[in-house]
């Protein structure tokens, strides 16, 4: 079978069975996608169906059809990075970065259906994406931000939850 | 059924580097033709960012700007010994190696510096890339010009390393627990303020603000401060509220080995976090910095649980305070338990005691 | 412009944002075999029988090795700072938790490997467990470890971590009340994103290149060598890029099993644990059963405390002396307390053997005596800020165990605290400092304490 991946037309072998994770990293070396439990727990392998989030663990190779798997890689360059991997590059929310391929991934598709940006409504949407780093506030706060899209890059942003005292 | 709003606070410290030190860290430092700077560590970045605090130490320390510097900790066989990310040790300990490894590179710039200029040394400074006679700015030589000059010139690398290693604090009386010497690289502070929304019905607790204070010594990267901050006060929200990997402790069975059966904090946990950052800088650390790592789940939990007392009159002391815990505390308080007082003690928790659940071994406030 | 104090953007944030770090499970090497380990589904059993012969004639079956093929099988990770040998590498002579390893099997997939597994021939002899740790001391309790109910080997060879400071009867003679509580935080899961990994590259000369996910990478090539009992340049350690760690990944739990595999092999092995073993069969933040009786006065100055700690240190030692030493150093927390009586233990269980998590040692104690200080504060009748400005630490204090305080923060963050959160706090705790005690901040109790000197 083929499968269209980040723009791509790409030939498949394993059987239709397969998790789709599986295929990406292990058939056709697209490696942002992260084994983090491949069980639908954590979000790490989280892909774009049509734009649509997907634990790519729990989906079969077989069951996607013509649709087209969006990762990371896809998404934007290091040169040319989108919207919210530049917030997210802004506002320091990643830490060990193992997670923030599958969360900017979900952050990109909330945005892109119109979820709202409130720090309640983003905190409920990306709660299926497990962080162990950050305590998920800079998460939410680039999420927040990145529809403005346009970040200093050389700098972080300021942290409007913090004080410093001499 | 009731709402419950609790307040609580808490106040920690905790020591910087391995508890009696002995652990070592080293790096070297190489410059290329063009004054473009690598750094080689063998501190592993876990996400605490060192491998960009020690960027920032060496950009500064030799006098460059932050992007000429390159870090690679990615081997044994390039980088030397560190003792490892950490006992809260990375930015203080690794960090102190990688700046003494700099300021061996800073003097050999000088040093070349002051034979191609014809200047004395001790009379030049490094500023963002330049050399320059104190004094007389005009007169300067791009650091890519001395590197040149090394290499081309006087047939010479220019390199620095640099090792940090606190004396091992051994213990030279295990019945009182004497020290032979000082068993810490610094101490770092830190005090937290914990809100709580307690329901009696369901004895649910939901944290929904901490306040927090941290003396860092020296924040070498305000934003990366931050990440250790509210990405602890959510590990110590976990601690106080939801993790238990025993959930019918002492039994070993029914672990959760998933991420649906153990409840890790999500982001629809995060409370209202208000971080604040004190600058109380180290006699020893790297431009004053202390660690602060591992602190930042330390001092939620006792906040949390005296929040959850402040709102509805009872102590949970075993952790998770989970929904559980809490009806039972409240039953137990509405059949009139509390603590025993005899004379002047006040004595809490007996059923949880040695005494209580043991048989070979007392614990009693006698001597 | 200055980089240090800048809020700079992570050197690798680029590469996160983008999905290019490499992470170990990202390094792709040709002929790769995968690995599947044997462990134990008891929490105490003999091992009466093992047999591996099927195991190696499996189809797409490599390599299997079990405690017959380790050059040294029982390491002792902390033995340089005096804490002795206890865990083997693979169960030999006995399980003591379930999911300790047994054989591990290196196969062209991981299929083939758990098959490989199934295949392995053992039989085991069940043996009574113990999981409470406070009946270790019990008489009738099961022997569930060659050293006895609790580690012996604390300098001294003393079988328990003791703090003695002044003096503790007349504190507790002097009294206003005596307050009593028992302080029990649970295990919890370091539960880094990415499992330990771990992947073993047999090189033409005769090297391995390990890639790890470790936090270590000298000290875990340090355990790997020792093991296979070859010097350090046998060994190539790649890593310093690591998918979170939180002190799980100081456990070197993968890289020394993978490289006797690759040697066995003479292909590169791989071992990535799955979620369910990263959950079960990795080690925790261990347990604690904190009891403390402090002595107090009426007017909320901590005379004394009396503390006993057990620390659950899983099946076997490995860091958990050390964190119980690191743990007694600091069980006065931010406080000064004049005279102290601290005794701490290392309680073997059945469970996963425990070891470091974020704030080893001392998050447990910090949940005990701030919790108790909350009570104290309660009891008397004290503000509970005021109380702990009283006690906190100040220039010229000692520690538990002797050493001068140079600078601490207490009253600063305390400060903090009560600006932020709006406390009404009357004019000598407002004006309280870190200086030196004197005055009304230097009460009879704490003269003796106080060093001579400003510190090191």
């Amino acid at each position: 079978m083929n499968i269209v991946v980040n723009g791509t037309n790409r030939a498949v072998e394993s059987p239709p069975l397969t998790p789709l994770l599986h295929v990406l990293r292990e058939e056709l070396d697209v490696l942002s996608p992260k084994a983090g439990c491949e069980n639908g727990g954590c979000g790490a392998c989280t892909v774009l169906l049509d734009g649509a989030p997907r634990r790519s663990c729990l989906t079969a190779v077989g069951s996607i059809g013509g649709a087209a798997v969006t990762t990371v890689e896809g998404l934007g360059t290091p040169e040319d990075m989108s919207a919210v991997q530049r917030a997210f590059v802004h506002y320091c929310a990643a830490q060990c970065g193992f997670c923030t391929p599958g969360m900017i991934l979900a952050a990109t598709a909330y945005l892109e259906r119109g979820g709202s940006t409130e720090v309640a409504a983003i905190s409920e949407a990306l709660a299926g994406h497990v962080c162990r780093c950050t305590g998920y506030l800079k998460i939410v706060d680039a999420v927040a931000a990145a529809r403005d899209g346009d970040f200093d890059l050389s700098t972080t942003a300021e942290s409007p939850h913090t004080t410093v005292l001499g | 059924m009731a709402i419950h709003i609790g307040r609580g606070i808490a106040s920690i410290e905790y020591p910087t580097g391995m508890n009696q030190n002995g652990d070592p860290s080293q790096a070297w430092i190489k410059v290329k033709p063009d004054g473009r700077i690598d750094v080689f560590s063998g501190t592993s970045d876990i996400g605490n960012g060192a491998k960009t605090i020690q960027t920032q130490i060496v950009a500064d320390t030799i006098g460059v700007p932050y992007d000429w510097v390159t870090f690679d900790n990615s081997n044994t066989d390039s980088s030397p010994v560190c003792t490892g990310t950490f006992a809260s040790r990375a930015t203080f300990v690794a960090g102190k190696a990688v700046l003494k490894a700099a300021q061996r590179v800073r003097e050999r710039i000088l040093e070349v510096a002051g034979l191609e200029m014809e200047i004395s040394p001790e009379d030049l400074e490094i500023a963002d890339g330049d050399v320059l006679a104190k004094g007389a700015p005009t007169k300067k030589l791009s650091v890519g010009d001395v590197a040149a000059a090394a290499t081309w010139g006087h047939g010479e690398l220019i390199t620095g390393t640099g090792a940090q290693l606190n004396p091992y604090a051994a213990i030279s009386d295990p019945t009182t627990g004497e020290v032979d010497g000082v068993p810490h690289a610094a101490i770092s502070y830190a005090a937290c303020a914990a809100e709580v929304e307690v329901n009696d019905e369901t004895g649910e607790v939901r944290v929904t603000k901490l306040t927090q204070a941290y003396d860092v010594g020296k924040a070498i990267n305000p934003a990366l401060v931050e990440g250790q901050i509210e990405g602890g006060a959510i590990m110590g929200l976990g601690l106080g509220v939801l993790e238990d990997s025993y959930p019918y402790y002492p039994s070993a069975e029914h672990r959760g080995d998933d991420f649906g059966s153990y409840y890790n904090p999500s982001s629809a946990d995060l409370p209202e976090l208000h971080n604040i950052i004190i600058e109380n800088p180290s006699a020893d650390g790297p431009y004053g910095a202390k660690g602060i790592g591992e602190m930042s789940n330390n001092a939620q939990p006792a906040a949390i649980a005296t929040a959850v007392h402040d709102a509805v009159g009872v102590w949970v002391t075993e952790l998770p305070i989970t929904p559980e815990r809490v009806l039972r505390a409240l039953d137990a308080r509405a059949a009139g338990s509390g603590p025993r007082r005899e004379g002047k003690h006040v004595i809490f928790d007996e059923e949880l005691s040695i005494n209580a659940v043991g048989s070979g071994k007392t614990w009693t406030a006698g001597p | 412009m200055k980089a240090v104090g800048a809020r700079l953007p992570r050197y690798d944030g680029v590469g996160h944002a983008t999905g290019r770090t490499v992470y170990v499970d990202d390094v792709r090497v040709n002929g790769m075999l995968h690995t599947k380990a044997l462990r134990s589904p008891h929490h105490h059993a003999g091992i009466k029988h093992l047999d591996t012969s099927r195991a190696e004639r499996m189809p797409g079956v490599a390599a299997v090795v079990t405690h017959e093929d380790v050059p040294l099988l029982t390491y002792g990770h902390l033995s340089a700072l005096g804490i002795p040998a206890d865990e083997p590498l693979l169960g030999a002579e006995d399980v003591r938790y379930k999911g300790q390893p047994i054989a591990v099997v290196a196969a062209e997939d991981a299929d083939a490997a758990q098959a490989g597994v199934e295949a392995v021939d053992v039989e085991f002899e069940e043996r009574p467990a113990l999981f409470d740790m406070r009946k270790s001391f019990d008489a009738d309790a099961p022997r569930i470890h060659h050293w006895g109910a609790v580690y012996p080997h604390f300098e001294g060879e003393m079988n328990v971590r003791q703090i003695r400071k002044g003096d503790i009867e007349r504190a507790f003679e002097q009294a206003y009340k005596i307050i009593s509580g028992v302080y029990r935080p649970a295990a919890i899961e370091q539960m880094p994103l990415e499992t330990q990994v771990g992947l073993s590259v047999p090189e033409p000369d005769g090297r391995f290149t390990i890639y790890s996910c470790t936090q270590a990478l000298y000290f875990s090539m340090g355990v790997v060598a020792a093991h296979l009992q070859l010097p350090l340049n046998k060994f190539k350690f790649v890593g310093g890029t690591v998918g979170g760690g939180f002190g799980g990944k100081v456990d070197t739990a993968t890289e020394t099993l993978c490289t006797l595999l690759a040697q066995k092999s003479g292909r590169p092995v791989k071992w990535r644990w799955t979620r369910e073993e990263e959950f079960l069969c990795s080690s925790t933040r261990a347990p604690w059963h904190m009891e403390i009786i402090d002595a107090v006065s009426a007017d909320g100055w901590i005379l004394g405390r009396k503390m006993l700690t057990l620390h659950d240190a899983g099946a076997y030692a490995r860091f958990s002396p050390y964190g119980v030493t690191k743990h007694s150093f600091h069980h006065t927390g931010a406080y000064t307390i004049p005279n102290l009586h601290f005794d701490g233990y290392v309680c073997f269980t059945n469970r996963v053997p425990t070891s470091a998590m974020r704030g080893y040692g001392v998050t447990s104690v910090s949940f005990a005596v701030e919790t108790h200080m909350s009570r104290i504060a309660e009891e008397l009748g004290v503000d509970p800020l005021e109380l702990r400005l009283k006690n906190a630490n100040r220039i010229g204090d000692t520690s538990p165990n002797g050493i001068t305080y140079t600078d601490p923060s207490t009253v600063d963050v305390l400060h903090a605290i009560a600006g932020a959160t709006d406390a009404d706090l009357p004019a000598p705790y407002r004006d309280a400092s870190r200086d030196r005690r004197a005055g009304e901040w230097l009460p009879e109790h704490l003269v003796s304490q106080l060093s001579d000197s400003e510190g090191h």
